[in-house]
């Protein structure tokens, strides 16, 4: 047990350093120049011998593995180093975004796979008839639509046209209640929600429309079951597991993906502040933020693996199987 | 009466006539194949159809709702977003399936490698393909688009294609894998028949239908990730027309009402999407048959 | 006192290809503690017969006729009103244990289910009382610990034991059985007939029993209702329909087990295959493969004849216009298409001492995930004599096919000696030297005819595929040809060339596989259970066909299954596996007269007799 859980840790902790190598050595090869995050428009008037000047200073000059082991060991101590940018230490400007995007995020995922599970099993129940039909056309309809384009003509029609709701930011100007940061982030979870919603719906109905053609079924069927009770005890309760390792792997999914609807709405998370760090090669925001999303992507997937090898007794059932 | 009694054996009869097939248009999706088709063709033939020169703009005419001379209206550079429309669908069908002939072949490469191979480097592929597709696709698109800067057609599609065939890989794999095992395929070596024979007539054909869903949805969403890119101005930059990039002036027109600059782009859009999609739907549910004893 | 009466049923479905008239006017009375079997093979509709008995058919199907048991016309009661009887007053055994065990939960708690099901209010501790009791009678033991473990811990025959101990949970007065012990094996088989009798007694249950396995309704049933095509063409009781069959169908089904055609040179088989039930039938649907049909046959469907009081048949032949037909005086033996071919001269001259495999000592072992080792072959030796057909025998697991796979080659990591022809196996060099021979000489068919036929493909390109991969120039001139030929070597006419192995019955594509196979003319074939898959009155075709051919090439089979019956028929050897060893072998004569090994003993005590009297 504690070797299984150790070796799972350990992967983890080389992964997290493989990965920050990684982007490391990418982002300082990419074409494009760190100095105009720092110095702004400013750089182009520089002499070469100022921009020697200024590389030297934020150690851009040294070779490669020396920037990265300072790197290491500054990290250790939570020190991630400057944004070049916003000149202030990275972690400030991160942990500063980072309770927005989570919010938008978590709130968001928990909405998600909530309504997905039983938007998923509302249609199950109803297969093929009607219900299922018209939620099923619905779905497709608006999983086929860009996100950003969602957010335009929500912005368009509730906030420009009926003026019902705030269209930018995560609360208005000098004004911090409740109510109005609730009121701001009702467009942006719309958004999220409508994105990702009918994916995993039509995903848990299909599930369970397979559970329900296994021959198990037929065998409760004839014990007398009413239909309810099959659905629910065996079908749904058999795809639970894997419903379950799929929420793991789809963290990272949903939380990076709100970077589009927190541009468009001009919400403060960690989306946009991703997004500059790589156009501008503000390297240190970079590195913590890739080790950030790295972390939660390898844990996600790592929470799955163990869900599927510990607790779904059918894969249990498939490796007795290769024994006989 | 009595020779009605004759023993007669077995006597040879017809075979049973062919069971009746269903006409081609019974269970296809005809409106999205008809919608698309039309509006590839008026893509195709965009030339024949514009009204105006898209790439001019007529200052003079920005930003006019739609009418008789603008059929959809201008948008803030007095470009004719109807002939916007169609010239520039073709860049962004053509990138759609660009993008995803590169995902196709990249996909069968590694699908293929893994399924073959031995147990320790398959693990290692699928662990490492395992954990691209966790991050989030658009992400790390946006996030390779970033560093590389500038952009054209071919880069865009480029970028799109290598970041998406992970799932497509997957599933080539473990269709691989099993078909590996299967009998006539086993036959086949036991007459035989070596690598690659086994490969090009054997598995191909068979994996080939089970990732023609993932293909056309693939189109689908390289078509969503460049209207995405773009509109986020990292994509096609304005000179270039497409979908996207026409919506990447969508952002002003918000404000300032001009509310067919977003809305009919983004029709067109929405509209080509549902119709790829039903056609992808299709396609999966030609594989499942069996009926539900509930 | 009858328990239950069907009356005029119907069952109609739908398909994508058409509907499906899956029984068609059945009547049926069983009475309170009998054992009716109904004996048909697939396609027949007797499956579907006993699903809508229990309401259990699809939604699209539509049942009509009466069903008539416990006071209630069942036919038209809605789910809600099934409820109460399913599980309680009818319950039902299926076919495969493996899949209709629920395998995410204990076999327990499955058990518990149909008890609480219909006693809502039982006590936990009764109900475990019940669920210990309920294992133990079916033969399960240490139900305490048993009850916790999931299905996939179980083996077959425990499976299907729990799957017993859930259908007679609450003490139902009906059983139905769909092919109870088709997917076990032979001592399993056994096993289970017996537990099913034991139990039956006890309880005076009324058991409706639904297998294509004469011998197991033959041990088992009171009465037997013989079904084809949607109807039942004879019923009686068991001797009388084992001892006087009166339907030829009947007739030609008992007459083609092996067991009537010891030391004959061919087995007898009914000419044809048992026909698509989309169709509108004309009179009998049995006639076209009815060597004694009647004009009127192709006419007038025949009512059913009264012989004795148990005992009717659906036959013109029974009507007293009809000329009398004596079925054991004409005995056809071979088939009418099996036309005179040319072929390899019979000697390949070899000398006929000298084995064309030989094996010593062989070993093989699997790596399992989990770095357990499982050894499948443990020390076998044997060897095959040129033109001689050699069986080997076993249940499940017992390494037969692995045998084999080592003889191809499939794998070629194992311990010991191959020798084919004196071209060691195990030799990596040998085998690249002599590929071109190795790949021609030996070839192998298999079980499962629909996973050994690409399904993309079509018959003729399958067929002379050999010939494509070596790039090799057939003796009938050109592929297509040489395809025709082959096709029709082995009774198929050239219509099927185009088609793929989708469009073929179960028989047609055992019967491409083995016009495959026999394309380059080998010295040795394999063949791995080639019949298991098949109806009865196939098997027997098939079975003829292999002899035929191998009378005709003079080639070498090495012959594995587990029909015991088919493999003493066919084989001049045999050899018995168990546990990955070889326990016994020698004259086929010799084995089964005298066995000696204790499992080999068991293995043929196991298999039911057909004789005219119950043993």
């Amino acid at each position: 047990m504690i070797r299984y859980y150790g070796g799972k840790i350990l992967i983890f902790i080389v992964s997290i350093f493989v990965l920050s190598f990684l982007v490391f050595t990418v982002s300082r090869m990419a074409p494009g120049d760190p100095l105009v995050s720092y110095y702004g428009d400013r750089v182009e008037k520089m002499t070469p011998e100022e921009r020697e000047h200024a590389e030297n200073r934020l150690g851009l000059r040294d070779p490669i593995l020396t920037q990265y082991q300072r790197f290491l060991e500054k990290s250790m101590q939570g020190d991630f180093g400057i944004s070049y940018k916003y000149k202030r230490s990275a972690t400030e400007v991160v942990l500063d975004r980072l309770p927005y995007t989570l919010v938008l995020g978590g709130v968001g995922f928990v909405l998600i796979f909530s309504l997905a599970l039983l938007l998923g099993i509302v249609c199950a129940v109803h297969e093929d008839r009607l219900l299922d039909q018209i939620i099923c056309k619905v779905g497709t309809v608006t999983s086929c639509i860009p996100e950003f384009w969602v957010s335009l003509m929500l912005i368009l029609i509730f906030a420009v046209e009926l003026k019902l709701l705030p269209s930018s930011g995560a609360h208005s100007l000098r004004v911090d209640t409740l109510s109005d940061r609730l009121l701001h982030l009702i467009l942006p979870m719309t958004v999220v929600v409508l994105g990702h919603l009918w994916y995993y719906a039509y995903m848990i109905r299909n599930k369970i429309l397979e559970e329900i053609r296994r021959d198990y079924v037929l065998l409760a069927k004839a014990k007398g079951l009413s239909k309810r009770k099959i659905l629910y005890r065996h079908c749904v309760r058999n795809m639970i597991p894997s419903y379950l390792s799929l929420m793991a792997i789809s963290v990272p999914h949903i939380l990076g993906g709100t970077y589009i609807v927190e541009t468009v709405f001009s919400f403060p998370g960690i989306g946009t502040l991703a997004y500059e760090s790589a156009r501008f090669h503000d390297y240190n925001l970079l590195m913590l933020l890739s080790l950030l999303s790295g972390m939660v992507v390898i844990l996600g997937n790592m929470v799955a693996q163990i869900i599927n090898e510990r607790i779904d007794p059918r894969i249990q059932a498939k490796e007795a199987m290769h024994e006989r | 009466m009595n020779d009605r009694f004759q023993m007669v054996g077995i006597l040879k009869k017809k075979t049973a006539s062919e069971v009746k097939s269903h006409p081609w248009y019974k269970e296809h999706p005809v409106i999205s194949e008809v919608l698309l088709g039309l509006l590839i063709l008026g893509c195709l033939f965009a030339k024949g159809i514009m009204t105006k020169d898209p790439t001019y703009m007529d200052l003079l005419h920005y930003a006019t709702p739609p009418g008789k001379e603008f059929l959809f209206g201008t948008d803030t550079m007095g470009r004719d977003i109807f002939s916007m429309i169609w010239y520039g669908g073709r860049v962004s069908l053509f990138i759609g399936v660009l993008s995803t002939v590169i995902t196709t072949v990249l996909a069968i490469l590694v699908g293929s490698i893994s399924g073959l191979a031995s147990e320790r480097v398959d693990t290692l592929i699928m662990r490492f393909t395992e954990i691209l597709l966790a991050i989030p696709g658009l992400l790390l698109i946006i996030f390779i688009q970033a560093i590389l800067g500038q952009a054209n057609v071919f880069s865009i599609s480029f970028v799109i294609g290598i970041t998406g065939w992970m799932s497509m890989a997957k599933v080539i794999r473990t269709e691989v894998k099993q078909l590996r095992d299967s009998e006539y395929i086993l036959a086949a070596r036991m007459m035989g028949g070596n690598f690659f024979y086994v490969l090009w007539h054997h598995l191909a054909p068979n994996f080939i239908s089970s990732i023609m869903f993932m293909v056309v949805m693939h189109v689908r969403s390289a078509i969503v990730a460049e209207s995405t890119l773009s509109f986020m101005g990292i994509g096609l930059p304005l000179e270039v027309i497409s979908w996207g990039s026409m919506l990447s002036l969508s952002e002003k027109a918000l404000l300032s009402g001009n509310w067919w600059i977003i809305v009919i782009p983004g029709l067109f859009l929405v509209g080509t999407l549902v119709c790829i999609t039903q056609i992808g739907n299709y396609i999966r549910k030609r594989g499942n048959t069996t009926q539900s004893v509930l | 006192m009858s328990l239950i009466e069907i009356k005029n049923l119907n069952v109609n479905y739908k398909t994508t290809r058409g509907e499906v008239h899956a029984v068609r006017g059945v009547n049926l009375s069983v009475a309170k503690g009998e054992v009716l079997a109904i004996v048909g093979e697939s396609g027949c509709g007797k499956s579907a017969l006993l699903k809508s008995v229990m309401g259990l058919m699809p939604a699209n199907a539509v049942v009509t006729g009466q069903v008539s048991a416990f006071d209630r016309e069942l036919v038209s009661l809605r789910e809600k009103e099934w409820q109460g009887i399913r599980g309680k007053q009818i319950s039902m055994l299926f076919q495969d244990p493996m899949t209709t065990l629920n395998p995410t939960m204990t076999i327990g708690s499955q058990i518990a289910e149909a008890l609480l099901i219909h006693h809502p209010k039982m006590e936990k501790e009764k109900v475990r009382k019940r669920v210990y009791e309920l294992l133990s009678l079916v033969g399960i033991k240490e139900p305490e610990v048993r009850a916790k473990q999931y299905p996939y811990q179980f083996s077959g025959g425990m499976r299907q034991r729990s799957v017993l101990a859930i259908a007679i949970a609450n003490e139902p007065e009906l059983l139905l059985a769909d092919e109870p012990t088709t997917a076990l094996d032979v001592t399993v088989q056994a096993q289970i007939l017996g537990l099913l009798q034991e139990i039956q007694k006890k309880l005076n249950m009324t058991t409706i029993l639904v297998s294509h396995d004469l011998r197991v309704v033959s041990s088992i049933a009171d009465r037997v209702a013989v079904m084809y095509a949607g109807k039942i063409v004879e019923i009686g009781t068991r001797d009388e329909i084992f001892g006087d069959p009166k339907h030829p169908y009947t007739w030609g089904l008992l007459r083609s087990l092996p067991e009537y055609s010891q030391g004959k040179e061919m087995l007898f088989t009914i000419p044809g295959m048992p026909p698509d039930l989309r169709q509108d039938f004309v009179g009998d649907a049995f006639a076209p493969r009815n060597r004694y049909a009647l004009q009127i046959d192709y006419e007038e469907e025949p009512p059913l004849f009264a012989v004795s009081d148990t005992h009717k048949a659906a036959t013109w032949l029974l009507d007293e216009r009809a000329p009398r037909v004596d079925f054991s005086a004409m005995d056809m033996v071979h088939e009418v298409s099996m036309e005179e071919h040319e072929h390899a001269p019979r000697n390949h001259g070899e000398d006929p001492e000298k084995p064309l495999v030989s094996i010593n000592h062989l070993t093989k072992d699997f790596e399992l995930p989990g770095k357990k080792k499982m050894t499948a072959v443990k020390d076998v030796s044997f060897s095959i004599m040129p033109g001689e057909i050699f069986g080997l025998v076993g249940e499940s697991g017992s390494g037969k096919s692995t045998v084999a796979r080592c003889i191809m080659n499939a794998y070629t990591d194992f311990e010991g000696e191959i020798f084919y022809d004196e071209i060691p196996l195990h030799d990596r060099m040998a085998r690249r030297r002599e590929r071109r021979r190795l790949s021609t000489e030996r070839q192998m068919i298999f079980q499962d005819s629909a996973s050994s036929l690409n399904g993309r493909m079509k018959i003729s390109d399958i067929v002379t595929e050999p010939f494509r991969i070596r790039h090799e120039k057939p003796k009938r001139g050109s592929l297509k040809k040489e395809a025709a030929y082959q096709l029709s070597y082995v009774g198929m006419d050239e219509g099927y060339l185009n088609k793929h192995p989708g469009e073929l019955s179960g028989g047609q594509r055992q019967r491409v596989a083995i016009a495959r196979a026999v394309a380059t003319d080998p010295k040795l074939l394999i063949a791995d259970e080639p019949i298991a898959a098949l109806d009865v009155s196939i098997q027997a075709q098939i079975i003829n066909l292999f002899k035929h051919l191998q009378e005709e090439h003079g080639f070498s089979i090495l012959f594995i299954a587990h029909d015991l019956a088919m493999v003493r028929f066919l084989c001049d050897r045999v050899g018995v596996m168990v546990d990955g060893e070889m326990v016994e072998m020698g004259e086929t004569e010799e084995i089964f007269a005298n066995p000696r090994h204790a499992y080999t003993k068991e293995l043929l005590a196991a298999i039911p007799k057909i004789g005219k009297e119950r043993p």
